[in-house]
């Protein structure tokens, strides 16, 4: 948006990691600004992230509180957050109390005293806050239309011309933007959201405004932790491109004959989906692919959302896999991310910043059914969205990702999966039980490779101590997908062997 | 609920002599007190309002009376300042004045603000009435006996 012959807006950091990215760089520089929404939406906390990011001695922060949270309830809680550093209170961040001049003024009054300061500190930050208290007091007079436009509009060109960047706090619905003059006086408009959905919060943020700069459209989800906000960009990951090119090399599963199955390996880069019912291997084949990726010098990470990583690590020691020392020695991460209430933004973010951190070239998603009950209820609906969303983002970078998902199989046919989700996956393997001879045994099937051939056969294998040991091709066998086969003959008539007996 | 502890009233007396003490006895150390309290109400009412500050002081002087009667006659006035201190005994040997009800007073209302905001930010805040005063000993001093 920006050429040789144009002005260069120079953009602020936020402080709150993610959010300059949705900004399209930050905040643009001398912006007149408003951070709506409702009651304890993070509004005052992001406003006290940006001051303190920003504020210094020379070009300090004022904040204007106003009838809002008492100034000292609000610095009693705002220390609590990592961003506030005290050292810079009353030197770099100056609060000051309108309150007693809004009560007892007009809206003049309020103007001066504001202007009193900005040009007494020279500030580089202002923000008042709530501002929608000021509304309220000018809504009180009969010219109140009029009388707020002009104050508004004169309070953004002084705070303009003082080089200032505003932010005015308020509490605010949508129904409340039609015209309404600080909605149209303003460059920037943020708004906070916040749902609750049964037992869980989900908070979103959206630019709805931003002028001067392309920031990223629509809702981002962001979560308030002891240090702050924190924002999770919807398209997080999906701007980036990997060096490595898909299926140039094959990486081992650390299991020779599945290998062989899988026509020499997995293909590096893609996206492998393990199907099968529970207890039927898949989590033992994770493991092991990232336990043979070890060996060989590929960083792993596993994302899990069943079990705790103590007892994930624990059953792999008991197939002769240590997940202990990679961990300790920095080529393993194993995150367990926080149950209930996730957004599929912040499950991106934290395993691709685990990749990052530790040059992962395997990733396991262990297993995405249960990544699916890890989600706020209001993430669901979209859950197939957020996975192609997700694994895109994975594979972007040039992981190879490896998700397991349990199928509830039934005896008439045989799903991949119970999302519809085969589209995300260039490979599908599928698992499942079969009964033979009295005995329920498990079987293995290479569904698809995309691009690449493989197996059409249909192998038998077990779970032993040394994880999954593949068997022979199931032959002789019909409706071996239905899990109750028959012998091959019967059905065709034909003189085919007879079903090996085991 | 005396939030006033050595640490903090050791804090009020550093402040406190910094001010004049005249006359000697009960009227001086009130009129210490009342300077010092002048001094914060500035810092203090910029920052939350002479509502905010009013209100401190109040809850101050309720707790500060617990302590020391002879403050019985002191009341806070509308704007933050303190009245009433004509009606204390100037005889320091009267029965109920305290030399050190002054003291109280405003280690009651420093003890308020380090509950509320911390001793470093309440540091931070006296600071600018008391530029000369050692911000990080004394946050450590009242930290210790927090």
């Amino acid at each position: 948006m920006s050429g040789p012959d144009r002005v260069e807006i120079r953009k602020l950091p936020t402080g709150v990691p993610g959010l300059d990215e949705i900004l399209g760089g930050g905040l643009p520089e001398f912006s007149f600004n408003i951070i709506a929404g409702a009651p304890g939406g993070g509004k005052t906390t992001l406003a006290h992230q940006i001051i303190f990011a920003n504020a210094t001695p020379e070009r300090p922060a004022l904040y204007f509180t106003v009838l809002g949270e008492p100034a000292i309830k609000m610095l009693r809680y705002q220390q609590q957050f990592e961003f506030f550093d005290q050292a810079k209170v009353n030197s770099a961040v100056r609060f000051i109390n309108l309150s007693q001049v809004v009560l007892e003024n007009d809206l003049g009054a309020v103007l001066a005293e504001i202007v009193k300061e900005v040009e007494a500190a020279n500030p580089g930050i202002v923000v008042v806050d709530s501002f929608r208290t000021i509304v309220r007091k000018a809504q009180s007079s009969e010219s109140a239309d009029i009388e707020l436009q002009g104050f508004i509009q004169r309070l953004a060109l002084h705070l303009t011309s003082w080089q200032a960047t505003t932010f005015l706090i308020g509490e605010y619905t949508e129904a409340e933007i039609r015209d309404n003059p600080v909605f149209t006086v303003a460059d920037g408009l943020i708004w906070l959201y916040q749902h609750v959905e049964r037992n869980s919060i989900v908070r979103k943020m959206q630019i709805m405004k931003l002028r001067g700069q392309e920031s990223v459209p629509g809702l981002h989800t962001f979560r308030i932790t002891h240090a702050g906000l924190q924002a999770f960009p919807r398209t997080f990951g999906l701007s980036q491109t990997s060096d490595r090119v898909k299926g140039e090399r094959r990486l081992s599963s650390g299991i020779r004959e599945f290998d062989s199955i899988m026509g020499g390996g997995i293909p590096e880069g893609d996206s492998l989906l393990m199907a099968g019912p529970s207890g039927s291997g898949k989590s033992v084949l994770a493991s092991q692919f990232i336990d043979e990726g070890l060996r060989k010098g590929e960083p792993g990470v596993i994302a899990i959302f069943e079990e705790l990583p103590a007892a994930y690590v624990h059953r792999a020691a008991r197939l002769g896999m240590d997940f202990d020392k990679p961990q300790k020695d920095g080529t393993l991460k194993i995150i367990y991310i926080r149950p209930l209430d996730l957004s599929v933004d912040e499950t991106v973010h934290a395993v691709i910043d685990a990749v990052k951190q530790i040059g992962a070239k395997r990733v396991v998603l262990d297993s995405l059914v249960g990544f699916e009950m890890a989600l706020a209820p209001d993430f669901r609906h979209e859950f197939r969205e957020s996975l192609y969303r997700m694994i895109g983002a994975l594979t972007r970078v040039g992981v190879t990702v490896f998700s397991t998902v349990e199928v509830q199989d039934d005896f008439n046919s045989m799903a991949l999966s119970n999302f519809a989700i085969s589209f995300l996956a260039e490979d599908i393997v599928r698992l499942r039980y079969i009964s033979i001879n009295g005995q329920m045994r498990k079987m293995l099937l290479v569904v698809k490779m995309r691009g690449s051939a493989h197996s059409i056969d249909i192998w038998e294998y077990q779970i032993t101590s040394e994880g999954v040991v593949m068997g022979e091709r199931l032959r002789g066998y019909r409706g071996l997908t239905s899990g109750i086969p028959g012998p091959w003959s019967i059905e065709s008539g034909q003189n085919d062997p007879a079903p090996r007996a085991d | 609920m005396d939030t006033a502890t050595p640490a903090i009233q050791n804090l009020a007396r550093q402040l406190l002599a910094g001010e004049p003490s005249r006359p000697r006895g009960a009227i001086g150390s009130m009129n210490q007190a009342v300077r010092a309290c002048e001094k914060l109400r500035m810092p203090l009412t910029r920052l939350a309002g002479a509502t905010g500050y009013t209100s401190l002081l109040s809850r101050a002087l309720v707790l500060a009376k617990r302590q020391a009667p002879s403050l019985k006659r002191l009341k806070v006035v509308p704007d933050g300042s303190l009245g009433g201190i004509d009606g204390i005994p100037p005889d320091s040997t009267a029965t109920d004045a305290s030399p050190d009800a002054g003291l109280i007073l405003v280690a009651q209302l420093l003890g308020l603000l380090v509950t509320f905001i911390g001793a470093p930010l309440t540091l931070r805040l006296l600071h600018e009435s008391w530029p000369a005063m050692s911000i990080d000993a004394i946050t450590r001093s009242i930290e210790e006996q927090s």
